[in-house]
């Protein structure tokens, strides 16, 4: 991942937090949202808008306000974007000062933090009016509900799936591991292909990412996180999870340090693993990263100890949201109803930012190639799909971070097991707590 | 100009009432007795302004109200709530910010002396009349003046890196260590190699100060037989004490102030392992990755105290070993 490169003494990083209070006093809450704008084609109005992502997503982003602001001349929107750590770095502090963009492409992870505070724009008004929601499924439409109000539009969808590279695998004389099966069989089928992969290996370590911990729990019915945003698991079960791991932590898997070495790179990006479990849009990230072409590329399920369970889940990839200090209001929401619905916008993001929602997009969007085998793998896994699990809470963030930190750290020999479920229900309360 | 001259007496009036006049007249009119001093000072903080301002609404304010952020708990979206010494309670509990301060005391005391020797000994090899000594000079200075750019940590990062330069460099000679940036262990050693490269700053100042010794010492030190290790340590080193208090002091500080490239090495994340979560990556990544603010501000303050006790205990050190020009035996 990168970070915003800038130097900061010590005193100027508390500094700047503090200026920022200093000069535009603490964010009220705002004013309540004047719904339902009716839209003047007429009137000459400029949008801010911002995203996270890579230059590719910029490209797209860009070409499809130029069909927007084609639509509507008298519109001119003011598009800027960052990569995702210093994105909500960035929003922060504006909410803090109370300067946040008119329309913002927003995580699920942090509806929360800002929606309940009052920061967002009340889009139910909209819906109907400047946003045509008719072609989004009711399930999805509710996910950026908050207290019966939508704060958020779902753009689009993904789902945890895990990627392997059948043309490696093949050189190697190996099949693909077929998915859906217990973890074990996965681990067996990882250590296979290190004896025999000559300096390819067969994964990283899975319980790095919180993601495939949520699957295992979800598999014994339990979430991440209770409907009252508490921890929905305790350190028996994350001490059993990580220990799970032990035998391939030895030396069947990607080790650490190559990875460190490798970061922002992933084992698999890089080649040197055979199968990566991540959410189904990375994929052109991937083809990006390791030269590999669409057709190399297989999607399959991840392991679990339950055929049956209901554990993988269609999670808003991004959401679109305004800012409740906007004053652009109609404008704003016609702009993110075309970024939602619009098939010539379709046709240009096709699945990179996942499978869009809206109907009427996703049949603009001509899905072809990798996306193409996102969707099917989408459309594979219905039977295993159960509801979404309740709004992270605020927090959320930070835990996956910190999930991850310690996973790494435990397979660089760093830290040990216990000591790394202690740190993290430390980290984790205060976390919760902020 | 004063109002004397101006008023000056018609000629033929009574010379005694010239003096009385004027005074009587400022009096009258209110005027403040400015003399031309105070009216420059005036001038000098009328110039001021500007910093001024800059200083106490965008420093010095700030600072305070870091100082009460310090002991609050504080995520930019809710209001600051009092909690006192908690801040600084759970400091001493948590094992990254242990962590975060144990490499960077290491880095500050055993980073900064390597960097000062290596400046010092550049400087003198630069001292010597020669050809070429202005090349040679912009040459050792170059790395400082881009050395705090992200491309030198990027190019640095790939240096370092498994079948990099130095990997396969080591290799040939048959240390065979694999890739540093990936290994806990041997990340401090490159972050110490990449500051010690950019000794240019303190290597001007040292070339400087030995420019200034005079070489009748060095001439009575040939005639009493010295050799070079004796002129060293006899004459140079406690010539040029100021300097190295003066560059140990900056040095010092600035290593305390790790910060870019660490951040740009780790990728921001501190690792492998926790192994370049120097105090203000720590900082940094508590502020505005967690937005436990008040912890970030308690964290700054103490690294303020930390840091101006260090230049005090300095300072009360340097009457052992500093000599300024009057007091050379």
């Amino acid at each position: 991942m990168f970070y915003k490169h800038s130097r900061r003494t010590a005193t100027a990083v508390a500094a700047t937090a503090a200026t920022i209070l200093a000069l535009t006093g603490c964010a009220g809450s705002g004013p309540a949202a004047e719904g339902g704008s009716t839209f003047d084609p007429d009137k000459e109005v400029t949008v801010n808008f911002t995203w996270w992502g890579n230059d590719d997503r910029a490209a797209k982003y860009t070409e499809a306000i130029e069909l927007f602001e084609k639509e509507y001349p008298n519109v001119t929107v003011n598009g800027t974007f960052t990569d995702y750590p210093s994105y909500w770095e960035k929003r922060t502090t504006e909410a803090a000062g109370g300067g946040l963009p008119d329309v913002m492409q927003f995580d699920y992870s942090q509806m929360d933090s800002f929606g309940s505070r009052g920061l967002l724009y009340n889009l139910t008004p909209e819906y109907g009016e400047n946003i045509d929601v008719d072609s989004i499924p009711e399930s999805a439409l509710s996910v950026g509900d908050i207290d019966g109000d939508s704060y958020g539009l779902i753009s689009s969808t993904n789902a945890w799936a895990m990627f392997q590279d059948k043309t490696q695998l093949a050189s190697l004389g190996l099949e693909p591991y077929e998915g859906g099966t217990g973890w074990d069989d996965y681990y067996d089928w990882i250590a296979d292909v290190t004896a025999k992969g000559g300096g390819v290996y067969g994964g990283a370590d899975p319980t790095q990412r919180i993601q495939n911990f949520e699957l295992s729990l979800r598999q014994e019915g339990e979430n991440l996180y209770t409907d009252k945003g508490e921890l929905g698991f305790d350190e028996g079960d994350l001490t059993d999870f990580w220990e799970s791991a032990s035998d391939i932590r030895k030396s069947d898997i990607v080790p650490q340090q190559r990875l460190e070495e490798l970061n922002p790179v992933s084992g698999f990006g890089a080649n040197i693993a055979a199968s990566e479990l991540t959410w189904d849009n990375f994929g052109a990230g991937y083809i990006a990263d390791s030269g590999k072409s669409v057709d190399d590329i297989v999607l399959t399920t991840p392991p679990t100890s339950d055929a049956d369970a209901k554990d993988l889940y269609l999670k808003p990839s991004m959401l679109l949201a305004m800012s409740s200090k906007t004053k652009v209001g109609a404008a704003g929401a016609k702009l993110i109803d075309f970024l939602t619905n619009s098939p010539e916008v379709g046709k240009i993001f096709g699945a990179s930012r996942g499978i869009p929602a809206s109907e009427t997009q996703r049949d603009g969007a001509e899905l072809s190639g990798q996306d193409a085998n996102v969707l099917a793998y989408e459309e594979s896994i219905t039977d295993r799909l159960g509801d979404a699990p309740p709004l992270p809470p605020e927090g959320a963030a930070s835990i996956e971070q910190k999930f991850w930190d310690l996973g790494k750290s435990i397979d660089l020999g760093a830290i040990s097991i216990d000591d790394a479920v202690k740190q993290f229900f430390d980290e984790a309360e205060i976390a919760l707590n902020n | 100009m004063t109002t004397t001259q101006r008023q000056s007496p018609p000629a033929g009036a009574p010379t005694g009432s010239a003096p009385s006049g004027p005074a009587s007249n400022r009096r009258a009119g209110g005027r403040p007795k400015l003399s031309e001093k105070k009216r420059d000072g005036i001038a000098g903080y009328l110039f001021l302004t500007p910093w001024l301002i800059g200083f106490f609404v965008l420093t010095l304010g700030p600072m305070l109200i870091s100082l009460y952020l310090a002991f609050t708990k504080y995520n930019l979206f809710t209001d600051p709530e009092w909690i006192g010494l908690d801040n600084f309670t759970r400091m001493f509990a948590d094992p990254q910010y242990q962590q975060s301060v144990q490499i960077t005391l290491v880095y500050v005391l055993v980073g900064t002396p390597i960097k000062l020797a290596a400046a010092l000994g550049v400087a003198m090899l630069l001292n010597y009349r020669s050809k070429g000594t202005g090349f040679f000079r912009s040459a050792f200075y170059a790395p400082s003046l881009i050395g705090a750019s992200v491309s030198v940590a990027i190019v640095w990062r790939a240096m370092f890196n498994a079948d990099g330069p130095v990997d396969t460099g080591l290799g040939f000679l048959g240390v065979d260590v694999g890739g540093w940036v990936g290994n806990p262990a041997l990340v401090m050693p490159m972050m110490i190699l990449l500051a010690v490269w950019q000794f240019g700053a303190p290597m001007v100042i040292f070339l400087a100060g030995l420019k200034q010794i005079p070489g009748e010492l060095y001439e009575a030190a040939d005639v009493d037989g010295a050799g070079p290790w004796r002129k060293f340590r006899s004459v140079t080193l406690p010539m040029l004490s100021p300097v190295i208090f003066f560059n140990l002091l900056l040095e010092m500080i600035g290593a305390f102030q790790i910060f870019a490239s660490a951040f740009i090495i780790s990728s921001g994340t501190g690792g492998p392992a926790g192994s370049t979560n120097f105090y203000t990556v720590y900082l940094y990544q508590r502020a505005f990755g967690d937005l436990q603010m008040g912890y970030a501000s308690a964290m700054a303050w103490l690294l303020l105290v930390v840091v101006g006790i260090a230049a005090f205990v300095l300072f009360r050190t340097s009457k052992f070993w500093v000599h300024y020009g009057g007091d050379l035996k």
